[in-house]
C-alpha cells in the first residue's frame, strides 16, 4: 500500500470513490430491481425504485426446463476454454516478446497490433465457412477458437506491457543470492503478473462470456445455446419483450462473473504477498 | 506454492496441446447423428426453425407427432429461433450441407430477399396440392421470381385499432369512426378531451411507425414504391402520397401524444398508464392488457374495443400485412420429407390449432375458423384490404437504412412534407434495385 | 524449461526459443482469422451478395466497391462524425478510468472495495440488460432521468433525449463510457499495484511530490499498459455499433446518427451486400491504422531504445 497521502487528498479520493460507485452500479441496481418486478411495474410512468412487494416469478420463468442451466453449461464450457487457452498462449509470448531480441519480433507485435484492428463484425460470414470446413460448428471447441482469436491479440499486448513493467534488476538481484534464472523469473516476475494476468484473465473472461453475434450464428441447434443466445429468447418482436425475464435472466448471468472475479481477486493478493519482493 | 507454479503452467500447455489434437480429430470424423446419404432419402431427422413464440405449443405437438406418425423411422425437430438475428442466421446456416435446417419460418417482409438469392427450393409444382388459389395470394407472389415460387404463406396478421370506450363516451363519440376523415377527427376530438396528461394520444403515434403509417400513404391513393418495368422507384413524392403524408402530420401534431422519434413497441404500457384513446396494435395485445402481471385487466383493460382502421371510402382501409412463410431449404438433404412436413403444416388440422391462437390462417377459406367475436372480425376485416412493402429486390436494403422511420419521423416533428419525401425518394432510389 | 527462458532483454542471442514460445499464438490466430481475412480482402474486390452466398459464381468487379464507397459525400461525413465521437469517448473514457484507478490507491479500504464492486458489476452486466436499463433511464416518457430531474423542478417533462443529434451523441457517450471504464479502471489499477514499492519509497525519500512522482515514477512504470489500453479505446470507440445501433431504434434520426459501424452495417449485412461491406471494413482498417500510426510509431520508437 502506498504512503499515507495527505488528508484531502484522502478526503477527494474517498468522495471520489462513492459518487462513481453510485454511476457504476445504478443502472446495475436497476436491473437487479426490475428483476422482481411485474412488466406493468417495470414500464410505468411512476417508477418503482425498491421492488417491496416484488416477487420471484421472472425468476421461476428463469428456471423453467433446463435450459437455463444447459446454457450455463455451454457457457462455462466455453469460457473456460477460451481463457484457459488464451491466457496460456499468450503468456509464453509475452515473456518472448519482452524478454528476447529476435529478428521479427518488431513486425509479430505490429501485426498482433493490426489483427486487434480489423473490424470483426464484417468477418462473421467467412469464419462461420472456416468453421463448417473444419466441421466445428455447434461445438464448444469451434467457438473457442473463434473467441481466442478474439482476446489473444489483446491479452499478449497487455501481458507484454505487464513482464516488461518488472524491472529486470529484480531477476538480477535474486540470481545474485543464489537463485538460477528460471527461480528468478518464478520467484520474483511471475507473482508480480498475477495482477496482470488477472486483468486479462477477467477481459476475456467477461468478453467471452457475454459475447452474442458469433455465437448466434455458430451455436444455432438448441442445445448449444450460450447464455446470451439463451437470454434472447426473452425478446420477441412479436409478442412483446419479456422484460422482467431478461434482467432476471441477466442478473442471473452476471453472477458467475462475479465469482470468477473474486476468486482471482483472492488469487491475485495471495500471489502479491507471496511474491518474494518483500522478503 | 510458489514451487507449484511451474508445474501448474506445464500442466496447462499438456492440456491445450491435448485439446488441439482432438479439435483436429473431429475434423476428420463427422459426429452428426443420422447420415441421410447412407440410408437414402427414405428416412431422416427434419429439423423445423420456428420463430419467436407465435406457433401455439398444440400445433409443434401435432406436427411433430402426426409427422412420425405417418412417416416411420423419420423424426421431425423443431428448433425454436429468435426473430432478432434471424437474417444472419439464416444468411449462414442455409448456405451450409451440413447445418441447413429443412423447413424454416421467415417474415413475410424478409422473404423475398432469399427467394432471388436461391436458397429455398422451388415449390411451384407443389402449390396446387397446398391449396392453389386459397393461399393468400399476396404472400405468394411476394415469393414468386420469374415464375417460380420459393415459399408459401405461413400465416398472416395486421394490425387493428384498440380504443377506450369510456374514453369516446366521454368525448361524445357514439360510433365507432367509419371513414377515414371521421377517424382523424375522433382521434383529434379525444386528444382535445383529454387535456390532461400531457402526452395523452387521441390516436398513439409515435415518430417511426412507418408501418402503422404505410396506411394513410395507400388509402389517400399513394404508394412507398412503384415499379416501371424492371426499375423500382420512389413514390412518396406524388400528390397522392404527401396527401396520405399530410394527413399522418395531422395526426402526429393534433392527436398523438408519443414521443416524437419513438418507435412502437410495448403500446400496451401507455395505454395501461391511461395515456391513450386509440392504437393501431397486432392482435395479440389484448392478452397482456388483460394480464394483471403485464397489463391493466381491472381498469383500462376491461373498456377495451376494436375496429379496422376504416378507409377514405368506409371499407375496411390497406393496412400493411404482417406475417410469416415457410420455404424449404434449398441445400435440405430431405427434400421430399421436407416438403411433406410442409404439407403437414398448411393442413386444415393445422391451421385450425393456428386460426383458433388468433392467428390468420394461410388459406382464405380457414378465416371463418377465427371465430365470430369483435376481435375476430377486426383481424378478418384489416387483412381484407391489407397491402404488402414493395415486391423490390432492394427492399431489404431500404428497410435496413431506416429512411421510413426518419421520414415519419420528420413529420412528426413538424417537417414539410414534399420535403421529407423528396428526401426519402432520393434515398430510397440509390437502394430499391439492389 | 531451461535457464534460457529469461534471457537479458539487451543481450541479442541466437535461439529458437522465442520462436517458439509465439508458435502457439501464431497458430492459433492464423487458424482462426488467417482464411476469414483473406477471404475479407477478395469479397472487397468482388460483387458479392446474398445470391453468391448460395452458390452464384462471384464477379469480379476490380476496385467498383471502392469507387462507390469514396465517391459518396455521406461516407465521409460518417467518417468525420465518428472520428470525433471516437475521440471524445476515447479521451473521456481515459481520464475517467485513469483518474479512478489513481485515486483508489488513496480511498479508504471499504470504499475502494465498494468502488471496485460497482466497477465489476458495471462490467459484468449483460450488454442486452445494460443496453436496455439504459434506455429505460433516458426515456422520453417514462425515463427515470426525466422524472428525478422533473421531481427536482426542472422542467424536463417528456424530454426527447435522442431527438436532436448533439444529445444524442451525449446519451451515446454516457453509455459507451460508463461500459468502457470498468476495463481501464481495473487494467490500470493493476498495472500501478504491479509497480514495486520499493520503487515509491524511493521516490519518497528523494523528496519527489506527488506530481512528480506521477510523472516520473508512476507513469514510466506503467506507460506500456496505458499505451495499450489507450490504443484500445481509440480502436473500440471508431468501430462503435451496439450502443448506436440500439439507440437509434429508440429514438433520433438514423441518417443523422449513424457512425461507420452501423453504417457498414446498414449498407452491408442489413442488405445483403457483403462485397461492399467487406470494401468498408478494409476502409475502415486502414482508416484506423492511419489514425493511430503516429502513436504507433512512437510506441514502436521507445521499444527500440528501451
Amino acid at each position: 500500500m502506498p504512503r499515507p497521502a495527505s488528508r484531502p487528498l484522502r478526503v477527494t479520493a474517498n468522495v471520489v470513490g462513492v459518487i462513481a460507485f453510485v454511476i457504476a452500479a445504478f443502472p446495475v441496481y436497476w436491473m437487479v430491481n426490475s428483476s422482481f418486478l411485474d412488466r406493468n411495474e417495470i414500464r410505468n410512468p411512476v417508477p418503482t425504485w425498491v421492488p417491496f412487494g416484488g416477487d420471484l416469478d421472472n425468476f421461476r420463468t428463469v428456471f423453467e426446463g433446463d435450459q437455463f442451466l444447459n446454457a450455463m453449461k455451454i457457457s462455462l464450457m466455453v469460457t473456460l476454454l477460451t481463457i484457459v487457452v488464451a491466457l496460456a498462449f499468450a503468456f509464453i509470448a509475452s515473456v518472448a516478446l519482452s524478454r528476447f531480441r529476435f529478428r521479427g519480433r518488431m513486425s509479430f507485435i505490429v501485426t498482433l497490433l493490426i489483427i486487434q484492428m480489423i473490424p470483426v463484425e464484417g468477418l462473421f460470414i467467412s469464419q462461420y465457412k472456416m468453421l463448417e470446413t473444419m466441421n466445428l460448428l455447434n461445438t464448444v471447441v469451434g467457438l473457442s477458437l473463434v473467441y481466442v482469436s478474439l482476446v489473444l491479440p489483446f491479452t499478449i499486448w497487455t501481458l507484454r506491457g505487464f513482464v516488461t513493467g518488472v524491472p529486470y534488476e529484480l531477476e538480477e538481484a535474486a540470481m545474485m543470492d543464489g537463485c538460477s534464472r528460471t527461480q528468478a523469473f518464478f520467484r520474483i516476475t511471475f507473482p508480480l503478473l498475477a495482477p496482470g494476468l488477472v486483468a486479462t484473465g477477467v477481459f476475456g473472461f467477461i468478453q467471452a462470456w457475454n459475447e452474442f453475434s458469433l455465437a448466434l450464428i455458430v451455436m444455432t441447434r438448441e442445445d448449444h445455446r450460450t447464455l446470451p443466445l439463451w437470454l434472447s429468447t426473452f425478446t420477441d418482436v412479436n409478442r412483446g419483450t419479456d422484460w422482467g425475464g431478461i434482467m432476471a435472466g441477466s442478473t442471473l448471468i452476471a453472477v458467475p462473473v462475479i465469482i470468477f472475479f473474486l476468486v482471482v481477486q483472492g488469487r491475485m493478493v495471495s500471489g502479491l504477498t507471496s511474491g518474494a519482493v518483500k522478503g | 506454492m510458489r514451487i507449484k507454479k511451474p508445474l501448474r503452467n506445464a500442466a496447462a500447455v499438456a492440456a491445450i496441446a491435448t485439446m488441439a489434437v482432438a479439435s483436429l480429430a473431429a475434423c476428420g470424423s463427422d459426429s452428426s447423428d443420422g447420415d441421410a446419404s447412407s440410408d437414402g432419402p427414405k428416412t431422416a431427422d427434419i429439423r423445423v426453425w420456428l420463430n419467436g413464440t407465435d406457433t401455439p405449443q398444440e400445433a409443434r405437438d401435432w406436427l411433430k407427432k402426426t409427422f412420425e406418425d405417418e412417416n416411420p423411422g423419420s423424426t421431425l425437430t423443431i428448433e425454436q429461433q429468435e426473430w432478432d438475428g434471424l437474417v444472419e442466421k439464416l444468411t449462414t446456416s442455409l448456405s451450409s450441407e451440413s447445418e441447413t435446417p429443412d423447413v424454416v419460418e421467415i417474415g413475410n417482409t424478409q422473404a423475398p430477399t432469399f427467394t432471388s438469392a436461391g436458397a429455398f427450393s422451388d415449390m411451384t409444382d407443389q402449390l396446387d396440392s397446398l391449396g392453389g388459389d386459397d393461399l393468400l395470394q399476396g404472400f405468394v407472389d411476394g415469393a414468386t421470381v420469374d415464375g417460380a415460387t420459393y415459399a408459401v404463406p405461413y400465416y398472416a396478421g395486421s394490425k387493428y385499432v384498440f380504443y377506450r370506450k369510456d374514453l369516446f363516451k366521454a368525448a361524445g363519440i357514439t360510433a365507432v369512426p367509419t371513414t377515414m376523415d371521421e377517424f382523424i377527427d375522433d382521434a383529434v376530438k379525444l386528444k382535445q378531451a383529454n387535456p390532461k396528461p400531457a402526452n395523452f394520444s387521441g390516436f398513439w403515434f409515435p415518430g417511426q411507425d412507418w408501418r402503422n403509417g404505410a396506411a394513410f400513404i395507400w388509402d389517400a391513393g399513394g404508394d412507398l414504391a412503384t415499379a416501371d418495368g424492371d426499375q423500382w422507384s420512389g413514390a412518396l413524392e406524388s400528390p397522392e402520397s404527401i396527401a396520405g403524408l399530410e394527413t399522418a402530420q395531422k395526426l402526429f401534431t393534433e392527436a398523438s401524444g408519443a414521443a416524437k422519434d419513438g418507435n412502437e413497441a410495448d403500446s400496451w404500457t401507455p395505454f395501461c398508464a391511461g395515456e391513450i384513446g386509440m392504437v393501431s396494435a397486432p392482435g395479440w395485445i389484448k392478452g397482456l392488457i388483460l394480464d394483471p402481471k403485464t397489463g391493466c385487466p381491472d381498469t383500462y383493460g376491461k373498456q377495451i374495443g376494436v375496429f379496422a382502421l376504416p378507409g377514405t371510402d368506409g371499407q375496411p382501409a390497406p393496412v400493411l400485412l404482417g406475417g410469416s412463410d415457410i420455404a424449404i431449404a434449398a441445400k435440405s438433404a430431405n427434400q421430399e420429407l421436407a416438403q411433406k412436413a410442409v404439407a403437414l403444416m398448411l393442413s386444415k388440422d393445422y391451421q385450425t390449432i393456428m386460426a383458433k391462437a388468433g392467428l390468420t390462417p394461410a388459406l382464405n377459406s380457414l378465416a371463418p375458423l377465427l371465430g365470430d367475436d369483435e376481435f375476430a372480425a377486426a383481424t378478418i376485416a384489416a387483412a381484407s384490404n391489407a397491402k404488402l412493402t414493395p415486391a423490390a429486390p432492394g427492399w431489404a436494403n431500404v428497410e435496413g437504412s431506416r429512411v421510413l422511420e426518419d421520414l415519419f419521423s420528420g413529420l412528426a416533428q413538424g417537417g414539410d412534407p414534399a420535403e421529407l419525401a423528396a428526401k426519402a425518394d432520393e434515398q430510397m432510389n440509390e437502394q430499391i434495385n439492389g | 524449461m531451461t535457464d534460457q527462458i529469461v534471457g537479458k532483454p539487451p543481450r541479442a542471442r541466437r535461439t529458437p526459443l522465442p520462436y517458439l514460445l509465439l508458435v502457439p499464438a501464431a497458430v492459433a490466430l492464423v487458424v482462426a482469422l488467417g482464411y476469414p481475412l483473406v477471404r475479407q480482402v477478395i469479397l472487397s474486390f468482388q460483387d458479392y451478395g446474398l445470391a453468391q452466398q448460395f452458390g452464384k459464381p462471384p464477379e469480379w468487379v476490380g476496385v467498383d466497391n471502392y469507387r462507390d464507397l469514396v465517391t459518396d459525400p455521406y461516407l465521409w461525413r460518417v467518417t468525420l462524425r465518428s472520428l470525433v465521437f471516437c475521440l471524445v469517448n476515447a479521451v473521456a473514457t481515459m481520464v475517467i478510468g485513469v483518474g479512478l484507478a489513481l485515486l483508489m490507491r488513496h480511498m479508504a479500504k471499504g470504499v475502494r472495495l465498494l468502488l471496485q464492486t460497482g466497477l465489476l458489476l458495471a462490467w459484468a452486466m449483460p450488454v442486452v440488460a445494460s443496453l436496455t436499463v439504459w434506455q429505460w433511464l433516458f426515456d422520453t416518457n417514462y425515463g427515470v432521468i426525466n422524472y428525478a430531474l422533473t421531481k427536482l423542478g426542472f422542467d424536463f417533462e417528456g424530454h426527447p433525449w435522442l431527438l436532436q443529434p448533439l444529445s444524442f451523441f451525449f446519451v451515446a457517450t454516457v453509455i459507451v463510457v460508463w461500459m468502457s471504464v470498468p476495463f481501464v479502471a481495473f487494467t490500470v489499477y493493476a498495472a500501478l499495484t504491479q509497480v514495486p514499492e520499493e520503487l515509491m519509497e524511493s521516490a519518497e525519500i528523494d523528496g519527489a511530490g506527488a506530481v512528480g512522482r506521477l510523472r516520473h515514477i508512476v507513469f514510466p512504470a506503467v506507460r506500456p499498459v496505458l499505451l495499450v489500453v489507450a490504443l484500445l479505446q481509440v480502436i473500440w470507440d471508431l468501430r462503435v455499433f451496439t450502443q448506436i445501433y440500439i439507440l437509434q431504434q429508440a429514438g433520433g434520426s438514423t441518417r443523422d446518427t449513424n457512425l461507420l459501424g452501423t453504417y457498414i452495417y446498414r449498407l452491408g449485412i442489413g442488405g445483403g451486400k457483403f462485397g461492399m461491406a467487406a470494401a468498408v471494413a478494409i476502409f475502415m482498417l486502414a482508416l484506423t491504422v492511419l489514425l493511430t500510426a503516429p502513436y504507433v510509431r512512437s510506441m514502436l520508437k521507445q521499444e527500440r531504445e528501451d
